[in-house]
């Protein structure tokens, strides 16, 4: 190929240009990387890993509103990094085995803060002394003395609850009442729920009973932690048992009068406030926003019970302090801070996570968020009341929730067999627990 | 040998290499941005915790009665089979009538154009909002005294409305996309020789069959290219009107990923997407290619 000499001039030109980009390119990028590594080091920042409020909306509340606050009370800096349950524990497991802490503060729900007690990676927190001013319910602080130390303080606690529409008290079946179902007498059964979805439907021809059990909705948590306990007594250990059939029984009977588009449901203020059910369980994060926009159209009331009792998942959340940490001291600060009975409003109003301070729940302002109050407070002191706790399995929880779907899906959706469905499924189900080595959790462990 | 021969022999170095310095940019790119996630992915999909090479995930994937990945490359297939034609047709339908000119032309493209503007989830939302069995359309046929009770779109029960659900949000969605690509080929197809068919009296199909449909194969060939390649992500549509009552390929990498914490898994549905997508690809190329090359050559 032969150029003339101006093309190779222009050619030559074109190439020193490009060598030289590149060059100054990677000089650009070699001072930049050095920069962020070795010169930003500001004032003393503690690492706060929480698998709590890390939705982009409630990570922003955190980072704008609580912690902006707290530095400007106490002049630390915090990073919050919001990491999923799976992250969490192993981060947390390598940093302690590796004997490398750069975590201050561990936010977790009560399962995976247990395991990590079970394990020695949490410190003691009664060395800290009390924190003044705020009252602890009994329960919760019993929930939090793990394997002979104070493993962590209770931070926030949620539920499943049911919303009802005002409207459905009008097609009450015979024998229960509205007070009935509003306080959670032992009348609110899942029978009487069973006869009132088909009164509902009779009356008005309509199916008005609705779950999230869309592909991202809670509704598994309904079935391992409402059904199984109200009619087997335990989560996991009667997985297969004639209880459990008797109960696969009930959902299929009920299904009848669910409305069907439930399958496409992740949450259920939208249903709720389109009328397209009257009836809904959802965690009471995900029907906050129906009752903040109708506060006089929706009471929050227990859940039914069943023959073994009003089984119900409580959601506890605890803040910890792994051992070794760099920052135990500010750590223990910022725990004082989150546990401040007007921080715990704040959080609420923002969240929908409850308070775990008695001091807070009297602060709680009318309206939507005394409604949804009331609601979870009458379904902690039902009678009857199973508490189930979601159990730890860290990167198994996935298989874990998987078993409960399958099982719904092949008996009642698509009408297998029951026994077989769950004589299949019941060994996986154990197999997780043994794999993991990680304890039943409440009720099944008594 | 004078200055001027050593000058041409540097330029002649400079000449050899100029072009993979040209390209060294494109290229690091593709390898940081394209080689480097499909290495990880596949390393993610036949390793487990420890690293060690495993094939459970495909054993999950094939075998597990938790998996769903049989009914969800068969609704992709399905799914693909039914749009892609309808698309297809409608987006060629259209441009030819818009190639004319007429009254309000212009508003008429602007508006067939307008839900290429839309996330898929925002018009699978839309489309769900409408169909729900108090949404507008049903309001609309109670209202016009044509059905007495709501037509359910949605719910495992109705799985096969819910596939028309999908169908129908899809084409309204993404036709535009094949519009805009073949509408595009239409305007660049010259007049002279449609005017040199009219001279000899040829008949709209004869025009249509014998130099609009050949001369639009190029534009045809991306279109269905690019149609198909989505149609295997499918997604956010289905997500929203079905939820996994209809499982796809692209939902179940999702699901398998973010709610079963089954990264291996979720790598191979992504990579069995990725190889589905380049046999496609492929045949398509062969199959317009060769046809292109024989027409030249016959011509």
């Amino acid at each position: 190929m032969r150029l003339s000499r101006n093309t190779r001039k222009a050619i030559s030109k074109a190439a020193a240009g490009v060598i030289v980009a590149i060059i100054v390119i990677v000089i650009a990028a070699g001072v930049g990387y050095w920069y962020y590594t070795t010169q930003q080091r500001g004032p003393t920042k503690i690492i706060w890993a929480s698998t709590q409020l890390v939705p982009p909306e409630e990570q922003s509340f955190v980072k704008g509103t609580l912690l902006a606050d707290f530095k400007k009370k106490t002049g630390i800096d915090v990073e919050f990094v919001g990491m999923s349950y799976s992250q969490m524990i192993t981060r947390i497991t390598s940093e302690e085995q590796a004997g490398k802490v750069t975590i201050s503060l561990i936010g977790d729900l009560h399962g995976d803060l247990d395991m990590m007690a079970s394990k020695g990676y949490l410190m003691d927190l009664s060395k800290f002394g009390t924190l003044p001013g705020r009252t602890f319910p009994k329960v919760l602080m019993n929930y939090a003395k793990l394997h002979g130390i104070q493993a962590y303080i209770p931070w926030m606690t949620a539920t499943y609850v049911m919303v009802i529409n005002k409207k459905a008290f009008k097609y009450l079946p015979p024998g229960l009442t509205e007070e009935d179902v509003i306080k959670g007498t032992s009348k609110w059964t899942y029978d009487a729920l069973l006869a009132w979805a088909k009164n509902l439907y009779e009356k008005t021809g309509k199916k008005l009973l609705g779950f999230p059990a869309g592909p991202h909705g809670l509704f598994v948590r309904f079935l391992h932690g409402y059904l199984y306990p109200a009619f087997t007594g335990a989560q996991v250990k009667n997985f297969d048992s004639p209880d459990a059939v008797k109960m696969w029984q009930y959902l299929k009977k009920l299904w009848q009068y669910v409305n069907p588009a439930s399958t496409t449901w992740d949450a259920m203020a939208d249903p709720l406030l389109k009328g397209q059910v009257w009836i809904a369980w959802d965690h009471t994060a995900r029907i906050k926003d129906a009752i903040e926009q109708e506060p006089n159209q929706f009471v929050v009331v227990p859940v039914p019970q069943g023959p073994k009792g009003r089984g119900f998942i409580l959601v506890v959340a605890g803040l910890a302090i792994p051992k070794n940490a760099p920052n135990p001291k500010a750590a223990w600060k910022l725990i004082d801070y989150l546990t401040q009975p007007s921080t715990q409003v704040e959080v609420l109003k923002k969240t929908g996570f409850f308070p775990t301070v008695q001091e807070a729940s009297k602060s709680i302002p009318s309206g939507a968020l005394k409604v949804l109050a009331e609601g979870v407070n009458a379904q902690l002191n039902a009678p009857n009341a199973l508490v189930a706790m979601i159990p730890s399995l860290g990167s198994k929880s996935g298989d874990f929730k998987s078993i409960y779907i399958t099982a719904f899906r092949r008996i009642v959706l698509q009408g297998e067999d029951i026994q077989k469905v769950l004589s299949e499924l019941g060994p996986q189900l154990m197999k997780l627990f043994k794999e993991t080595g990680a304890p039943l959790p409440p009720p099944d462990s008594g | 040998m004078n200055s001027s021969d050593q000058n041409r022999k540097s330029f002649s170095i400079i000449e050899r290499y100029l072009p993979y310095f040209l390209i060294a940019p494109a290229l690091s790119y593709l390898l940081f941005f394209i080689g480097y996630p499909l290495t990880q992915g596949i390393i993610l999909a036949f390793t487990d915790s420890r690293g060690h090479f495993t094939l459970a995930h495909i054993n999950y994937l094939l075998y597990s009665p938790q998996s769903l990945f049989y009914a969800a490359l068969k609704n992709t297939l399905m799914l693909a089979a039914v749009i892609i034609p309808i698309q297809v047709m409608i987006a060629l339908g259209l441009s030819l009538l818009l190639s004319s000119s007429f009254v309000g032309r212009d508003l008429a493209l602007y508006i067939v154009i307008i839900p290429l503007t839309i996330s898929d989830v925002a018009g699978g939302l839309i489309w769900y909002s409408m169909l729900s069995t108090n949404g507008f359309f049903n309001k609309f046929l109670m209202a016009a005294g044509l059905i007495h009770s709501p037509i359910h779109f949605f719910g495992y029960q109705y799985r096969a409305m819910e596939f028309l659900a999908i169908v129908l949000a899809e084409v309204w969605r993404a036709t535009a996309i094949v519009f805009v690509i073949i509408f595009a080929g239409l305007q660049m197809i010259s007049r002279e020789y449609i005017e040199a068919a009219e001279v000899f009296g040829a008949s709209t199909w004869v025009k249509l069959r014998h130099i609009i449909f050949p001369m639009l194969k190029p534009s045809l060939q991306s279109a269905l290219l690019i149609r198909t390649l989505f149609a295997f992500q499918v997604f956010g549509v289905v997500m929203v009107l079905a939820g996994r009552d209809i499982p796809v390929l692209a939902g179940e990498a999702y699901y398998e990923q973010t709610e079963l914490y089954h990264y291996g898994v979720a790598a191979l549905y992504a990579i069995i997407i990725a190889a589905i997508s380049v046999i496609i690809g492929y045949i398509y190329i062969k199959m317009f290619k060769a046809q292109y090359i024989r027409e030249v050559g016959a011509g």
